[in-house]
């Protein structure tokens, strides 16, 4: 492709996507490589683990890192190499399945309304708009708590506010290539009902999909953290990192790493996430 | 126009009742028995039920409620055994304050870092933001608190006021305002002093997000043909920016700050634990771990109204901003958020 | 003195496309220049160069003199200095070149200063009430004020020059005649020269003092307006000519067109660039560059070796004509017939009634156009031509054969784009019921028929070029021959040359095939070659209908004439 469209400079001065172009190097390579290593970690996480999650190792409490262990030991001397690792299997996954759930429950609310319009879409846009007008994470702090803690809660109540974004952005995208030419030409050409859709609209609704989902999970791994630090995820002793920071709140200016070294793993998980995500969204604007 | 987004958001605060209303009732526990204490008899159970309204059907049980909480009356806090609304309105200033220096910081980050880095497409500086949006809260409560205030001793830890001083009475029980109100410079100062800290905390995740947007949309924005219309009119770099770039760029940043309040309630609670901050975060917190529903659902009932009065203005301020939308009925205040998701 | 004086001018981009190569041509006080060529000719970046607005990844050499200041080697503030105090700008699209959140009074008097000033250079380009205007925003204008609007703001602070690219095209027949006439009357009150970069030959005759030819990022040929139409001496403007449609374009046979594409910018090969698709070159015109010289059939200049050695236009020109078009065979039986049809959009007070009461028939192998500005409802009549929308009262019947198709005004966008074109064919004859042992011999033999190869069917729009997208839709549109093919205004986004290839495959496949065409056109000129009858669309209701050539010629309409006379003619 040229790099300049003499066409294009008539009608834009400058070319609108050279930012678009500019990204995909090595830093997005980079986290894409990561994120293999992370889901790896997860699945291999209770072979990977030296030591048990809730029994005390060998060192002690309050082992600083390094020393024998990697990582050191808490307050009650576990192991927090241990701990972490599971506790990113817990994150990533969970993470993972309110991406799914927000692009199964928001992609099937906003296909319906976006292909049936009318009344259907006023309706179901309606109760998405009243979702997207609340604000999401105090709405998921008070579900999980009338749920009651568990990680299952946990995940249901983000789940709740999370899939009105899919639902939106779904149905935008279904009505912005259901008013495109190209699906004029398939009614023309005969395409009726399901088959116009799963022809000329469905496969349209992929990279839009993709991209948002890419570009949402590092702020899912942010919110589930921040849930689990307030105690709403699963209760103790399980690892997760949140509520492992916020167990190692007491002796933070002590025994700051109790806190700071599940805190820093949520950082990496979100910021090799977030990268990511961008360099999928350039990937697929260049495509 | 007016008229019809106060309704569209008076619907929603509605709404917002119902959601907690159910909430309430899908509790799995016993609310009277979590009131009366294990030691309550039947009779007494059943008297505080019916005294409750919570033996009528659930049509009427929410009528009741919504009665009661546009009365200002909400149940009795579990863990403090006060009216919720009267705890509510003893912590309130105290977030008000911090959450207000919050968004101002934010503001002022956010647009800071939007202008200067809108004409430079570096990967550095769009790496920066990715970091920075990144960090959990509690990351960055934990560091600054263990280096500006374990190792540095720059700023206080906890609280908002240091030991020794009083704090102003009234009017507003915002510390600094109430200080400058009564001429009390040393509160003034100390006061501040301890909002620096949890105010840098919340702002980032705000700021980073408005910087983020704002950039991107400048950048949009100088590629559309009436900027190369205002350079054909021989105007300067710095004019175009300010006088045709950033207005026409403000729609999707300001909606990007209407949606992070969400997030920096939820930062608040965060925030509040680990500065030891006596707002409404730190008593979420202690209602958490105390499992007291009444007090989440004041507290919920409270953020969703601030969240709803804050985008309302958002909406306001982007039709001032943008003559077009002003014509259209917004449906509901979601709409134009919606297109803010890909920046 | 010169306004404007570009000497030697050459641009390039990186990833080596030479948009520019040697271009000279100066602007005269009070004088208008019209700079015509097609999309890639290089003349908006001729524009953008002259208003040193170009990228700054572009490579320039030569000059460019411009109030004082060479806009090839001076400062950022120095090129600044020079647009604010001698030029001003008109970009084509008049919506997107406003800034929509500002006044447009406000976007004038940004360079004049005061609103007053604003308000008096509103009120010279004929914008009425301009007080209650220069109020307003620019959404709240219609296409011709907002163009007003642009053309205030370029004269504000009085400009010796203002350059306009292609100020006309986004707008009505109408509305355009409206604007070059303003051109016109601000030369002679004002004395101000304009630069009028269109891609249409009939619109420079129609205002120019001279005519520039670009072709392939070089001058063709510079003249006085009447020369170069009346006498060109450049093969390429003599082609452009001879295939510009007008209203007196032969209808009996195919328009003449000129063969082969423009060349590749970023290979060029040595030589004259037009002497691949010249029916005059010879061994020389392949290796020699032509400079720019005086022209032997007029007092311009042009860049041709030949020039003065052969009788040059149509037999020189490279322009083929094919044999006469064999009669259609059109028949008493109706293809479509559209009776009474109502149409309301919106409801309550926010309720427009689009069609009233339209009544239309197209015989069987016949053609009619449907000629009509913006918003007469001539879309929404073919949108329930073809079924795509339903009347709310009225009826619509077709006759026997496949059912009605439509080619889109953006034949790339009406293609499925992540559907190969073989599978677009083959939903089509799938739908139609076509016997699946056929279809790939139908598709082969359709994509043919339209002049593509049958690899195509394999690629994905993407993959193949404009033109070739145009083909494949109407390849998809008649792979099963519809009873009535139906074409949304197919040639109002292309070039001179391509408009014409396509208006002939159109002719030629309706003869073939016995398909009825219902064309909808803003332009009375293609309306008359395509068909056999026109009909005039204005508010709702068909006015005027009748045999092409009479209706051109003796309008009973009042408003058919009016667009019968803002026709743009050649002056020549």
């Amino acid at each position: 492709m040229a790099a300049v469209d003499p066409v294009a400079l008539g009608l834009s001065a400058t070319p609108k996507r050279a930012h678009a172009r500019a990204g995909t190097g090595a830093p997005e390579k980079a986290a894409l490589a990561l994120l293999i290593v992370i889901t790896a970690i997860s699945i291999l996480a209770p072979l990977l683990a030296p030591h048990s999650t809730t029994q005390p190792a060998a060192a002690g409490p309050f082992h600083s890192p390094g020393h024998g262990t990697i990582l050191g030991t808490d307050e009650l001397g576990r192991d927090l190499l241990s701990r972490v690792l599971i506790g990113i299997r817990t994150s990533w996954f969970s993470a993972l399945a309110v991406v799914a759930s927000g692009i199964l429950i928001g992609g099937a609310v906003g296909l319906v309304a976006g292909i049936c319009g009318g009344a259907v879409d006023s309706g179901l846009m309606r109760v998405t708009d009243l979702f997207l007008a609340l604000p999401g994470p105090v709405l998921a702090i008070a579900a999980a708590l009338a749920l009651g803690p568990s990680l299952l809660h946990a995940l249901l109540a983000v789940a709740i506010v999370w899939w009105p974004w899919y639902a939106r952005i779904v149905r935008g995208e279904v009505r912005s290539l259901m008013a495109r030419p190209h699906l004029d030409a398939a009614r023309i050409a005969g395409d009726r009902g399901v088959l116009l859709a799963v022809r000329h609209v469905i496969p349209g609704l992929a990279p839009p999909i993709i991209v948002t989902a890419s570009m949402d999970i590092g702020s899912l791994i942010l919110t589930l953290a921040g849930l689990s630090f307030l105690g709403l995820g699963a209760p103790p002793p399980s690892p997760e990192l949140g509520a492992m920071t916020a167990e190692g709140l007491t002796y933070v200016l002590g025994q700051p790493w109790i806190s700071l070294v599940p805190a820093a793993v949520v950082f990496i998980l979100a910021f090799a996430s977030n990268i990511a995500g961008d360099g999928i969204r350039d990937v697929m604007a260049d495509r | 126009m007016l008229a019809a987004r106060l309704a569209a958001a008076l619907l929603i605060l509605l709404a917002l009742s119902v959601i907690v209303f159910a909430l309430e009732t899908v509790i799995p526990a016993d609310p009277v028995r979590a009131l009366l204490g294990p030691s309550a008899g039947a009779d007494a159970l059943s008297a505080e039920r019916h005294q409750l309204w919570l033996d009528r059907p659930l049509p009427v049980q929410y009528l009741h409620f919504l009665g009661n909480a546009l009365r200002g009356n909400l149940s009795v806090s579990l863990t403090t055994r006060r009216p919720v609304v009267r705890d509510l309105a003893a912590f309130l200033p105290a977030t008000l304050e911090l959450a207000a220096c919050a968004v101002l910081l934010a503001i002022v980050l956010g647009t800071t870092f939007g202008l200067v880095t809108a004409r430079r497409r570096s990967s550095a500086i769009r790496l920066g933001f990715i970091a920075w949006a990144s960090v959990p809260p509690f990351l960055l409560g934990l560091a600054s608190l263990v280096v500006f205030y374990g190792r540095l001793h720059w700023f206080p830890g906890s609280g908002r006021l240091s030991a020794g001083l009083t704090p102003p009475p009234g009017p507003t029980g915002l510390l600094t305002v109430d200080s400058l109100l009564h001429g009390d410079f040393a509160a003034l100062r100390d006061s501040a002093w301890h909002l620096v800290l949890p105010a840098f905390c919340l702002a980032v995740g705000p700021a980073v997000s408005v910087g983020r947007t704002l950039r991107s949309s400048l950048q949009s924005v100088l590629s559309e043909d009436y900027i190369r219309t205002a350079r054909a009119k021989g105007l300067s770099s710095r004019q175009i920016l300010l006088r045709h770039g950033l207005r026409n760029a403000l729609t999707a940043p300001l909606a990007t700050l209407g949606l992070q309040a969400g997030l920096l309630f939820a930062g608040v609670v965060v925030v509040e634990s680990i500065f030891a901050w006596p707002g409404l975060g730190l008593y979420t917190a202690r209602a958490i771990q105390g499992v007291d529903f009444p007090a989440i659902a004041g507290v919920t009932l409270v953020l969703g109204t601030a969240y709803v009065i804050i985008n309302l203005v958002v909406d306001l301020l982007q039709s001032a901003a943008d003559p077009r939308l002003r014509r259209q009925v917004t449906r509901s205040v979601g709409r134009v958020r919606a297109a803010t998701q890909d920046y | 003195m010169n306004v404007l004086e570009v000497r030697g001018l050459q641009v390039s981009f990186p990833g080596g496309l030479s948009a520019l190569r040697g271009v000279d041509v100066t602007v005269g006080p009070g004088e208008i220049l019209a700079l015509v060529g097609e999309s890639g000719s290089g003349k908006s970046v001729l524009a953008l160069a002259a208003l040193g607005l170009l990228p700054s990844s572009a490579l320039l050499s030569g000059h460019v003199r411009l109030g004082g200041a060479d806009m090839v080697t001076a400062t950022d503030a120095q090129r600044r200095a020079a647009r604010r105090r001698s030029a001003g700008a008109v970009f084509q699209d008049p919506m997107t070149s406003l800034n929509p959140t500002m006044r447009v009074g406000r976007q004038v008097a940004e360079v004049t200063g005061s609103p007053r000033e604003a308000v008096d250079l509103l009120d010279q380009v004929g914008v009425p009430e301009p007080g209650r205007r220069a109020r307003q925003y620019p959404h709240e204008l219609s296409g011709g004020l907002r163009q007003r609007v642009m053309i205030a703001m370029a004269l504000a602070g009085d400009p010796a020059l203002v350059i306009a690219d292609e100020p006309t095209t986004a707008l009505d027949v109408t509305v355009q005649a409206g604007i070059l006439e303003l051109f016109r009357e601000l030369r002679d009150s004002r004395g101000t020269s304009f630069v009028l970069v269109t891609h249409d030959l009939a619109v420079a005759g129609e205002v120019a003092d001279r005519i520039a030819v670009l072709y392939a990022g070089r001058m063709a040929e510079v003249g006085a307006a009447g020369d170069v139409l009346g006498r060109p001496s450049h093969p390429y403007t003599a082609a452009l000519l001879a295939a510009r449609i007008t209203t007196r374009s032969a209808r009996s046979r195919p328009l003449p067109t000129l063969a082969g594409e423009l060349p590749d910018p970023h290979n060029p090969e040595p030589g004259c660039a037009f002497a691949p698709r010249c029916g005059a070159a010879q061994q020389e015109c392949r290796t020699v560059v032509p400079a720019l010289e005086p022209s032997p059939r007029h007092a311009g200049q042009d860049a041709c070796i030949r020039s003065g050695q052969v009788e040059l236009l149509a037999d020189a020109s490279g322009l083929s004509e094919g044999p006469g078009w064999q009669r259609p065979s059109t028949s008493s039986e109706l293809a479509l017939q559209l009776t009474g049809v109502n149409r309301t959009f919106g409801r309550g007070r926010r309720s427009q009634q689009v069609l009233r009461g339209v009544s239309l028939d197209v015989p069987k192998g016949g053609a009619v156009a449907l000629v009509g500005e913006s918003g007469c409802g001539k879309s929404t009549t073919l949108r329930i031509a073809v079924g795509l929308d339903s009347p709310d009262s009225g009826d619509v019947e077709y006759g026997h054969g496949g059912r009605p198709q439509l080619v889109f005004q953006d034949a790339g966008a009406s293609l499925t784009p992540w559907a190969t074109i073989g599978e677009l064919l083959a939903q089509r004859l799938r739908n139609e019921r076509v016997p699946q042992q056929h279809w790939r011999d139908r598709t082969v033999e359709t994509l043919r028929l339209v002049g593509l190869s049958e690899r195509i069917a394999e690629r994905k729009p993407h993959q193949i070029s404009g033109g070739q997208r145009q083909r494949a839709a109407i390849a998809r549109a008649i792979v099963v021959p519809p009873v009535l093919l139906a074409c949304d205004e197919p040639i109002s986004a292309l070039d001179t040359t391509l408009a014409a290839v396509v208006l002939n495959l159109l002719g030629r496949l309706r003869r073939e095939l016995g398909m009825a065409l219902l064309f909808v056109t803003h332009d009375l000129a293609a309306a008359r070659v395509v068909a056999d009858e026109i009909a005039v669309m204005v508010d709702g209701r068909i006015v005027e209908r009748g045999p092409a050539d009479q209706l051109l010629d003796r309008p009973n309409e009042a408003y058919t004439r009016r667009l019968v006379d803002a026709l743009p003619r050649m002056s020549a």
